[in-house]
C-alpha cells in the first residue's frame, strides 16, 4: 500500500522520465542537447563503480560542510553578541546590511589571491558566503526571546550563565536553525561554483570539464550527483531540526 | 423576507475524519426551525459542533446529509443574504476600516459616494467614527469587532450569523458590545444565530436558546426567554434573569462534564 | 528642508560611519605597509581604478550587459513562479503534478546548472538569462505556494459571504494576504539573481561585471578587480534597500 501510494505520488516524475525517454529514443532531440536517460544512468553507474563519484562528492561535501561549520561556529556567537551589545551592534549592523544581499561569490578571485587555489580558499569562500545569513538569524533570534521568559528564569534564581544556556539558547534555537538551514544550501551552491571556477577535483570541477568538452552525459550525470549531495545535506538538516526542536509546536500539531 | 420561518434546518447530520483517527460525528440528525427576526443562541461546550452548524447555515461547508432552507431557497454556497461575524474578526488587514466596510457594498454594485455614505452610516452605528482610515492592526480587539460587524451589517443581510463574536474580547468590552448588539438587533430586526459557550451571554441576548449536547452534537433542549427583555440593563440583577441562568447552566453542566471526559 | 529631515539624514550618515571606518582601516594598513600591495591594493588606488573604469565607459557597458540578462531571467521567473505557485495552492491537480517535481529539484545546488546552460546555449546572453530564470523559479513557486496555503480561510469565507466570487477571492483576498510571504521570497530570489549572475559570468562569459572581476584577477589588475567587486556589492545593497522600501510601502497596513 505504501509503495503504491509513493509510486502514485511520484507519477509526475515518472511521466517526466517517460517523456524524456521517448523524446530521445525517437530522435526528436539531439543527444548532445539531451542525452537519453539510460546513457546518463550508465554514466552515473560508471562514476559510482570507478569511485569517481565518491571522490568528487566527498571533496565537495568536505569543502561545503567545513566552510558551513566554520560559518556556524563563528556566526552564531557573533550574532548573539551583536544582539546583546549596543556598541558591537552599531559597528556591525551596517556591515551586515551590506554583506547580506551582496553576491559573495564576487570575492572568489580575492580569496584565490590570498589563499591560493586549493582547499583553503574554497573553504574560506564557503564560510564567507554562508556567515551573513547565520549572523543575521542568530541576532534576530536572540533579540526575539520573550523577556518574560528571561524574567521568570531570573526570578527562579538562575545565574546569567544558566539563563544563557537554559533559556536564550533553546528559545532562540528555531531562528538559529532557520538561518543555518538557509546557509547550508548556500554553502553547497558556493562550493560547486568555486570548484567550477578553479577547476580540479570535486563535483563542480568535473561538471565544468564535461561542459567544456561538450560531454553532455557527463554534465547530466553531474547534475544528478550534485542533486544527491544536496538531498543528503537538506535531509540531514531537516532531521537535525526535528531532533533539536522536539518540544516546539512545529512538530507537535494539535 | 417577511414573517414566518427564517431558517429551517432539516435532519442535518455532519461528520469528518481527522488526519489521524476515526471518523467523528459532529452533528447528529439536527432539526431546528428558527423564526424570522428571532435572536437565536446556539449554546454548548466546546467541540459540540455549534460552530459547524453555523458554518453549514453560512454555506461555507458542504452539507453532507439533510437540508437547510432560508427565504432564498436551499443553502448551497455563501451569499450576502447571510452575513457572518467571526470570533477573530477576519477583517482584511490590508484595507482600512472604511475600505473593509465598502468591500461588500462594491460587490453589490454600489460605488462612489453612495458606497461612501452607506459605509459611513454603519461605521457611525458601531461608534467607530474617526477611525475610518485606520488599518485593523491599529485598532483594539473591540474596535476591530465593531468594524467587522459594520462590514457585515452594511450589506443588509436577512440573517446575521455570529460565531462567538465577543469571545476574544475582555469582560468590560464584551458587556458593552452585547448591549450595543441588542440595540442594533432591535433597530434592524434581523434573524440572528449566535454561537456562544457563555450561559449568561446567551440568556441575556437570545429569544431562544438551543442547548447542544457534547459529541455527537444534538440539540438537547430549546429554552425560551422567560423574563421581560426590556432595554434596561438592570436585567442582569433581576431574579428572573439569575434564575434562568442557573436553570440553563444546570443543563449545560452535564454536557461540559461529558465533553471533558471526551478530552476537550 | 526641515530641521527634522536634516536630523534624519545626519542620523543615517552616522549609521553608516562603520563603513567609513572600515575603509580608513583598509587605507591605513596598506599605507603603513602592514599588508603587501600585491595582496591588497590601497583603497585610494581602488577608488582611482573605479574612476578610470567609469570614465572609459567600460563599467557602464558591462553593468548594463549583466543587469539586462539577469533582470530578464528574473522577471520571467517571477511571473511564471507566482502563477505556478498560485496554481499549486488553488488547484489540487496542479499541486499533485508539480509538487513531486518541485521536491526533486529543490535540493539541487543551482550553480550545478551552469554547465547545462553552457551546453545548451553556449557563451551568449541566453545561457545566463536561462540560468537566472531556472535558479529563481523554484524559490518563487515555493514562496507563493506557501504564502497562499497559509491564508486564513476565514478571510476567504468573509469575502464570499460579502458577495465576492471565487475569482474575486483569489485576486482580492488570497493574493494580498499572501503578499508578505511572497515578498520575503522575492527578497531571497533577488539575492539568488545576483549570485547566479556573477557566478555564471565568472565561469562562462565574454562580458559583464563577473567577467570583468575574473579577467582583472587573471591580468593581475587588482585595483580594478576590487573596484568592480565593490560596484557589484553596491548594486546588491542598493537593490536590497530599494526592495525593503517597496515592501514597507506595500505592507504599510501591518502594525
Amino acid at each position: 500500500m505504501g509503495v503504491l501510494r509513493l509510486v502514485l505520488r511520484m507519477s509526475p516524475v515518472l511521466a517526466l522520465l517517460a517523456i524524456w525517454y521517448i523524446a530521445t529514443s525517437l530522435g526528436m532531440i539531439k543527444p548532445f542537447l539531451l542525452p537519453a536517460p539510460q546513457t546518463v544512468a550508465m554514466r552515473l553507474w560508471r562514476d559510482i563503480a570507478t569511485g569517481q563519484f565518491a571522490l568528487n562528492a566527498g571533496l565537495t561535501m568536505y569543502r561545503a560542510l567545513m566552510g558551513f561549520a566554520i560559518a556556524c561556529l563563528i556566526g552564531v556567537p557573533a550574532g548573539m553578541l551583536i544582539a546583546s551589545d549596543r556598541t558591537v551592534r552599531w559597528f556591525c549592523e551596517p556591515l551586515i546590511s551590506v554583506g547580506f544581499p551582496m553576491p559573495k561569490i564576487a570575492f572568489l578571485p580575492v580569496f584565490m589571491l590570498w589563499f591560493g587555489v586549493y582547499d583553503l580558499s574554497k573553504i574560506v569562500m564557503v564560510s564567507f558566503a554562508a556567515i551573513f545569513t547565520v549572523v543575521a538569524a542568530a541576532e534576530a533570534g536572540t533579540r526575539g526571546v520573550d523577556r518574560v521568559l528571561l524574567w521568570s528564569a531570573r526570578s527562579m534564581g538562575a545565574s546569567r550563565a544558566a539563563v544563557f544556556w537554559d533559556v536564550i539558547l533553546p528559545a532562540a534555537m528555531p531562528q538559529f536553525l532557520t538561518g543555518i538551514q538557509i546557509a547550508l544550501p548556500v554553502s553547497l551552491i558556493t562550493a560547486v561554483a568555486a570548484e567550477m571556477l578553479m577547476g580540479g577535483a570535486g563535483l563542480g570541477g568535473a561538471m565544468l570539464a564535461a561542459g567544456n568538452y561538450a560531454d553532455s552525459p557527463g554534465v547530466f550525470a553531474g547534475i544528478v550527483e550534485t542533486s544527491l549531495v544536496g538531498l543528503l545535506a537538506v535531509g540531514g538538516m531537516t532531521q537535525l531540526r526535528r531532533r533539536l526542536l522536539r518540544w516546539h509546536p512545529e512538530f507537535n500539531p494539535r | 423576507m417577511n414573517d414566518g420561518v427564517g431558517i429551517e434546518i432539516e435532519r442535518v447530520t455532519h461528520g469528518y475524519t481527522p488526519k489521524r483517527g476515526r471518523p467523528m460525528v459532529a452533528l447528529d440528525d439536527i432539526s431546528l426551525s428558527i423564526p424570522a427576526h428571532e435572536f437565536h443562541a446556539l449554546l454548548g461546550p466546546s467541540g459540540c459542533g455549534k460552530s459547524t452548524l453555523l458554518f453549514l447555515i453560512g454555506g461555507f461547508q458542504k452539507i453532507q446529509q439533510g437540508r437547510i432552507h432560508t427565504a432564498h431557497g436551499d443553502v448551497c454556497a455563501p451569499g450576502p443574504d447571510r452575513g457572518i461575524v467571526f470570533q477573530n474578526f477576519a477583517l482584511f488587514p490590508w484595507k482600512t476600516v472604511i475600505e473593509n466596510v465598502r468591500y461588500g457594498l462594491e460587490k453589490k454594485g454600489i460605488k462612489g459616494s453612495e458606497a461612501e455614505q452607506t459605509a459611513k452610516h454603519f461605521i457611525d452605528l458601531v461608534h467607530l467614527n474617526g477611525f475610518e482610515r485606520s488599518y485593523p492592526a491599529q485598532l483594539s480587539g473591540g474596535m476591530q469587532q465593531r468594524a467587522a460587524i459594520a462590514r457585515t451589517l452594511a450589506i443588509d443581510p436577512d440573517i446575521l450569523l455570529m460565531d462567538e463574536p465577543f469571545g476574544a474580547l475582555d469582560a468590560q468590552t464584551r458587556r458593552i458590545m452585547q448591549e450595543e448588539l441588542l440595540a442594533i438587533w432591535r433597530a434592524t430586526r434581523k434573524t440572528v444565530v449566535f454561537v456562544t459557550h457563555d450561559v449568561a451571554e446567551a440568556v441575556y441576548l437570545a429569544d431562544t436558546i438551543s442547548v447542544m449536547s457534547a459529541r455527537p452534537g444534538r440539540i438537547k433542549r430549546l429554552v425560551h426567554a422567560s423574563f421581560n427583555r426590556s432595554e434596561d440593563t438592570a436585567v442582569f440583577k433581576s431574579p428572573e434573569f439569575t434564575d434562568m441562568v442557573e436553570h440553563v447552566w444546570d443543563m449545560v453542566r452535564d454536557e461540559v462534564d461529558e465533553a471533558r471526559r471526551q478530552g476537550h | 528642508m526641515t530641521a527634522a529631515r536634516i536630523d534624519r539624514i545626519i542620523a543615517g550618515m552616522i549609521g553608516y560611519l562603520p563603513l567609513v571606518i572600515l575603509a580608513l582601516i583598509w587605507e591605513a594598513t596598506t599605507r603603513l605597509g602592514l599588508v603587501s600591495p600585491r595582496m591588497l591594493p590601497r583603497f585610494s588606488d581602488v577608488l582611482g581604478a573605479f574612476l578610470d573604469l567609469l570614465q572609459s565607459g567600460e563599467l557602464l557597458t558591462n553593468a548594463i550587459a549583466s543587469l539586462r540578462r539577469a533582470l530578464i531571467g528574473f522577471a520571467i521567473a517571477v511571473c511564471t513562479g507566482t502563477t505556478l505557485g498560485a496554481g499549486m495552492a488553488l488547484v489540487p491537480w496542479i499541486r499533485a503534478a508539480l509538487d513531486p517535481i518541485v521536491q526533486i529539484f529543490y535540493p539541487l545546488p543551482k550553480s550545478a546548472l551552469i554547465p547545462l546552460v553552457l551546453v545548451w546555449f553556449g557563451l551568449g546572453d541566453t545561457s545566463k538569462t536561462f540560468l537566472v530564470f531556472l535558479g529563481c523559479l523554484l524559490p518563487m513557486i515555493l514562496s507563493t505556494y506557501n504564502g497562499m496555503r497559509g491564508v486564513d480561510p476565514l478571510l476567504a469565507w468573509s469575502a464570499r459571504s460579502l458577495g465576492a466570487s471565487r475569482f474575486d477571492v483569489v485576486r482580492e483576498i488570497m493574493l494580498p494576504a499572501a503578499l508578505p510571504q511572497i515578498l520575503t521570497g522575492l527578497r531571497t530570489t533577488i539575492a539568488f539573481m545576483f549570485l547566479l549572475m556573477v557566478s555564471s559570468e565568472l565561469v562562462i562569459a565574454t562580458n559583464g561585471l563577473g567577467y570583468m572581476i575574473g579577467a582583472f584577477g587573471d591580468q593581475g589588475s587588482y585595483p580594478a578587480m576590487f573596484a568592480t567587486i565593490l560596484v557589484v556589492t553596491a548594486l546588491g545593497f542598493a537593490a536590497d534597500r530599494a526592495f525593503l522600501a517597496l515592501t514597507d510601502h506595500l505592507l504599510r497596513w501591518r502594525a
